[in-house]
């Protein structure tokens, strides 16, 4: 039934094998090439993690299991882990210093040196202004890029062969893979015609941002499970008007889970959003914040892409999302997700009317 | 009337003017005569409220017409008419608008000056005398008896300061305004004024009619440069005075 | 001989006057072409000819029921949005022009008073708290107020106000505001308040509704009447301190009464539309090259120019391309060799004249 209970007992059987080897493997040098090909040399397997990327930080929670080795984190990403389904799996997360670094990913040297990491996570692709702190204290930084899921997969890999539990991120990737290619195998079938124009909204509040489909992630997953991306148009992440929302009239809309305050409500009381096709046919929906919100690549976003493809294809997916959930939840957090919980982090109170949402709800 | 009354400036520890005490009728021309750096321009400025005083008072009219030294004024592309109505605006408010018979009022105070054929030019075309005889107007145009002037002549060529004593004296013929002017020429005040503030080093002006006042004492002291008064004939038959300087020590005949 | 110059003077008075009244009219036009034109335009597709009808029946029945989306696109979405366009371009263009008259250097623009900068403060916080709709635009508008009252009492020394003092001044406060912007966009939430705040200080009329024009309608337009109101005594106050003081003129008091007007201005538009630059300092200076520096003309020619500007510089951000073009760019793209333009034009004329 759910595709990560056959995962969970081929993983019991890795994990036995690895803490074998773990002894051995510990005390081994690991030395990797990062995004930015940088080497990356660490003496043993890092045990104290600084993640200045923002989704990273829940990250290296999933692969390691435990809030052990994330010993600083960007304050936006401890917002939205104190706030989440993390802080209450992990309340001791709130104690994890986020004053490592600036939200804008400019470190604070002192800070983060006082947090002596042995690894810090930082954003490559974005200059070398945001690295040459973190290298000029003496510490060991790992440069990943954004975008893809290649990439994600990439340097969800290297953080898990950091923290000295390579088999940790082959039980993920492999589950990424598994469920990639079974939409992918469905939604082949999927006539052009059939397959909605999908919007995602970045930002709603302040003004509206759309994506491109070059270099947005959220526009891959859209089109991987049977939609269109509504703002394929544009290049990259840009501002656009409800005058051209309403041209595109799109049949789904996403909103980010990134604004706390906004909610389907948005669209459905503006004159002209409104009469979208979405609005029409109450298909608007608001991404969903479990252990991070599910919007951008992390380590939940197969559950991201099941519950959209759901949405977005109700008549050639019905995958069992709180099964998944709870599955992936027991795997990555070894946490077992009440049914409270998941209703939460699917906003089924707040958007359980919408179209096909009944799926969600409990049974 | 305008004038000082135990008026005292001082500029930090030094004093600009001491316990001056002074005042022009209607009717009469005063002219503060002295060398730069005397307090002239401080005087000026002390009566037309300016200038905060240390001691006394002054004494004036609500609105005074002020003529500011040609040069001072902006540049701005206004018509000379346009320049000359400001004039009107103490009368108008802070919202009003001029009316015609502002306009009117402005364009015979143009005409006074003679100034009136470039009313409709552009302010800043016109050469320094002609921005003068605008600004005389403007001044005019206020309906104030009194009308102050900071060195009417200083940058005129003599032509001009002639042109522009004959029009002083025709503002003055009427005996309906009391008008202060600055000069460092003393034949400016012979020409045009009835009395005389001379601005003398020891920091105690002289004030007193012209007659009285411009004499080559008085002058010497005052410029530290001998002068001399000499009586000339005019061709009606009046005598007129002249002052002369004598520079580099050689006495005019 | 007299009877000539008379003449002359009487026929180029004339000329004056025709033209005057032609450039009068070819800024109207140039106005009302862009304001018809504007919505007329947009991304989403409604036949001119049906716009305008929709207009009309705007116009005639407003309190007709809006139930098909052209209908609300054009009096909802654009309509809105080209009036408030009209009216901060307008507001903008006059602030500049009285501002640089008070100043007596045409090179000062509203900026000058630190206002801007304190209602961009005022934004970017309320945005930082989570602040939006009224509350924001109010919060805007106090901080606009309260660096202009900070400028004012820096600027104050021995109760009397210098203009250099009022400059200098104003630099400070502006230079502090900006740099607390700084602060709050080094704080700010990379995923979602930090770009809504660089969005802002770019300027947009992308979010106006009917009820933010109408917040911000009553400050513009009231703000505007003043200034227009006091048009005669912007002359006056464009002299020498000392010339407008014996003019009769309370130059301290009235200049205050002045800058009071261009805080409501641009308090109202900024906490609408964000920090929209070179409008306040172009606008005035075309306008001066077109009727001179007399402000009876020169305002209502701002005005209309401004409005104009604003409108097409607005028309162009939200349909050139599927994406918003924040105006900050456009105006500044524009706004910047037009400005050279008439720099150079300026001076070589003075310097020839």
């Amino acid at each position: 039934m759910g595709l990560f209970h056959r995962l969970g007992s081929r993983l019991f059987l890795m994990g036995v094998l690895s803490s074998f080897a773990a002894q051995g493997a510990g005390a081994e040098e690991i030395v990797f090439k990062d995004q930015e090909n940088r080497e990356v040399r660490l003496a043993k397997a890092a045990e104290r993690i600084v993640s200045i990327v923002i989704p990273m930080a829940s990250t290296v929670i999933a692969l390691d299991g435990s809030t052990k080795k994330l010993v600083g984190m960007n304050p936006t990403a401890k917002s939205a882990v104190v706030e989440g389904i993390l802080g209450k799996i992990f309340p001791e997360a709130k104690d994890i210093p986020s004053d490592v670094t600036a939200p804008n990913f400019v470190p604070n040297v002192e800070a983060l040196t006082a947090t002596s990491p042995d690894l810090v996570i930082q954003w490559g692709g974005r200059g070398n202004d945001i690295v040459a702190p973190i290298t000029n204290a003496g510490l060991t930084a790992m440069l990943i890029l954004y975008g893809t899921e290649e990439l994600t997969r990439d340097y969800m890999a290297m953080a898990s062969k950091a923290l000295g539990k390579p088999e940790r991120i082959t039980q993920l990737v492999e589950w990424r893979d598994r469920v990639q290619k079974d939409i992918e195998a469905k939604a082949a079938s999927i006539p052009e015609d059939k397959r909605p124009s999908v919007l995602y909204l970045g930002r709603a509040l302040s003004d509206i941002s759309a994506s491109g489909t070059k270099g947005s992630y959220n526009a891959w997953y859209i089109e991987l499970v049977g939609g269109k991306n509504a703002s394929a148009e544009l290049n990259g992440t840009v501002s656009v008007n409800k005058e051209q929302i309403a041209q595109w009239d799109p049949e789904v809309i996403f909103l980010n889970a990134f604004e706390a305050k906004l909610n389907v409500d948005w669209v459905y009381s503006d004159p002209v959003l409104s009469l979208t096709k979405a609005a029409k046919n109450k298909r608007v929906y608001k991404m969903p914040l479990g252990g991070y919100r599910w919007d951008p690549p992390n380590q939940e976003s197969p559950l991201s892409w099941m519950w959209t493809a759901n949405l977005i294809q109700p008549g050639v997916f019905n995958y069992d999302v709180r099964a998944e959930m709870k599955a992936a939840y027991k795997t990555l957090y070894n946490y077992e997700l009440t049914e409270a919980d998941i209703d939460g982090i699917l906003w089924v109170k707040e958007q359980g009317d919408a179209t096909y949402y009944d799926q969600f709800r409990a049974k | 009337m305008i004038g000082l009354d135990d008026a005292t400036v001082r500029f930090g520890s030094r004093t600009i003017i001491d316990d001056l005490s002074f005042s022009v009728r209607v009717g009469r021309t005063l002219a503060i005569l002295g060398p730069n750096g005397r307090g002239k321009t401080t005087t000026l400025k002390a009566m037309l409220g300016f200038q905060r005083l240390d001691a006394g008072r002054r004494v004036a009219p609500e609105i005074v017409g002020y003529v500011p030294q040609t040069g001072a004024s902006n540049q701005q592309r206004h018509r000379a008419l346009d320049i000359a109505v400001m004039g009107r605006a103490a009368h108008l408010g802070l919202f009003g608008q001029p009316r015609a018979s502002d306009f009117e009022i402005a364009r015979s105070a143009l005409e006074r000056t003679g100034a009136a054929r470039f009313a409709n030019h552009f302010f800043d075309r016109l050469s320094g005398g002609e921005r003068q005889l605008v600004l005389l107007a403007r001044a005019i145009a206020t309906g104030s008896q009194v009308l102050v002037l900071d060195e009417p002549a200083a940058a005129l060529d003599l032509h001009n300061q002639e042109r522009l004593l004959r029009l002083l004296n025709i503002l003055r013929e009427p005996r309906n305004k009391a008008i202060v002017f600055t000069t460092h020429d003393p034949n400016h005040a012979l020409t045009a004024a009835d009395e005389a503030l001379l601005m003398m080093p020891d920091g105690q002006p002289l004030h007193g009619p012209v007659s009285e006042m411009i004499t080559p004492q008085n002058l010497d002291r005052l410029y530290g440069v001998p002068m001399r008064v000499v009586e000339l004939a005019g061709p009606d038959g009046c005598t007129h005075h002249a002052v002369l300087p004598a520079f580099a020590g050689i006495r005019a005949a | 001989m007299a009877v000539v110059v008379q003449e002359q003077d009487a026929r180029s008075v004339r000329i004056a006057l025709a033209r005057q009244t032609l450039v009068f009219g070819l800024l109207l036009l140039l106005f009302i072409t862009a304001f018809i034109v504007s919505l007329c335009v947009g991304r989403f597709s409604v036949p001119a000819g049906r716009a305008l009808e929709l207009v009309w029946i705007g116009i005639t029945d407003p309190a007709r029921e809006l139930t098909n989306i052209d209908e609300r696109i054009v009096l909802l979405v654009r309509a809105p949005r080209v009036v408030l366009a009209a009216l901060a371009g307008a507001g903008l263009a006059v602030s500049g022009a009285a501002l640089q008259g008070v100043f007596r250097n045409p090179l000062v623009s509203p900026d000058i008073l630190g206002i801007s900068q304190g209602a961009a403060f005022g934004g970017a916080l309320g945005i930082m708290l989570g602040i939006w709709g009224l509350p924001l635009i109010a919060m805007v508008f106090v901080f606009g107020l309260t660096a202009l009252i900070l400028v004012g009492l820096l600027s104050r020394i021995n109760g009397r106000t210098e203009t250099v003092t009022v400059i200098l001044s104003g630099l400070v406060i502006s230079s502090m505001f900006s740099a607390v912007v700084s602060l709050l966009q080094f704080i700010a939430d990379p995923n979602t308040s930090l770009p809504a705040i660089v969005y802002w200080l770019m300027g947009s009329f992308a979010t106006s509704t009917w009820q933010r024009t109408l917040i911000a309608a009553p400050g513009l337009i009231f703000g505007s009447l003043i200034l227009w109101m006091l048009r005669f005594r912007l002359n006056i106050l464009s002299l020498d301190e000392a010339e407008a003081r014996s003019l009769g003129a309370n130059t301290t008091r009235e200049r205050w009464l002045v800058f009071g007007m261009i805080a409501i201005i641009v308090g109202s538009q900024v906490a609408v539309s964000g920090i929209i630059g070179w409008v306040g300092i172009v606008i005035p200076h075309a306008a001066r090259l077109l009727v001179g520096h007399d402000h009876r003309a020169l305002l209502p020619a701002s005005v209309v120019l401004g409005a104009g500007f604003m409108v097409i510089i607005d028309t162009l951000a939200r349909t050139a391309t599927a994406a918003e073009i924040p105006l900050g760019v456009i105006t500044a793209l524009v706004g910047a060799p037009i400005f050279a333009v008439l720099l150079r034009n300026h001076y070589r004329e003075r310097s020839a004249a």
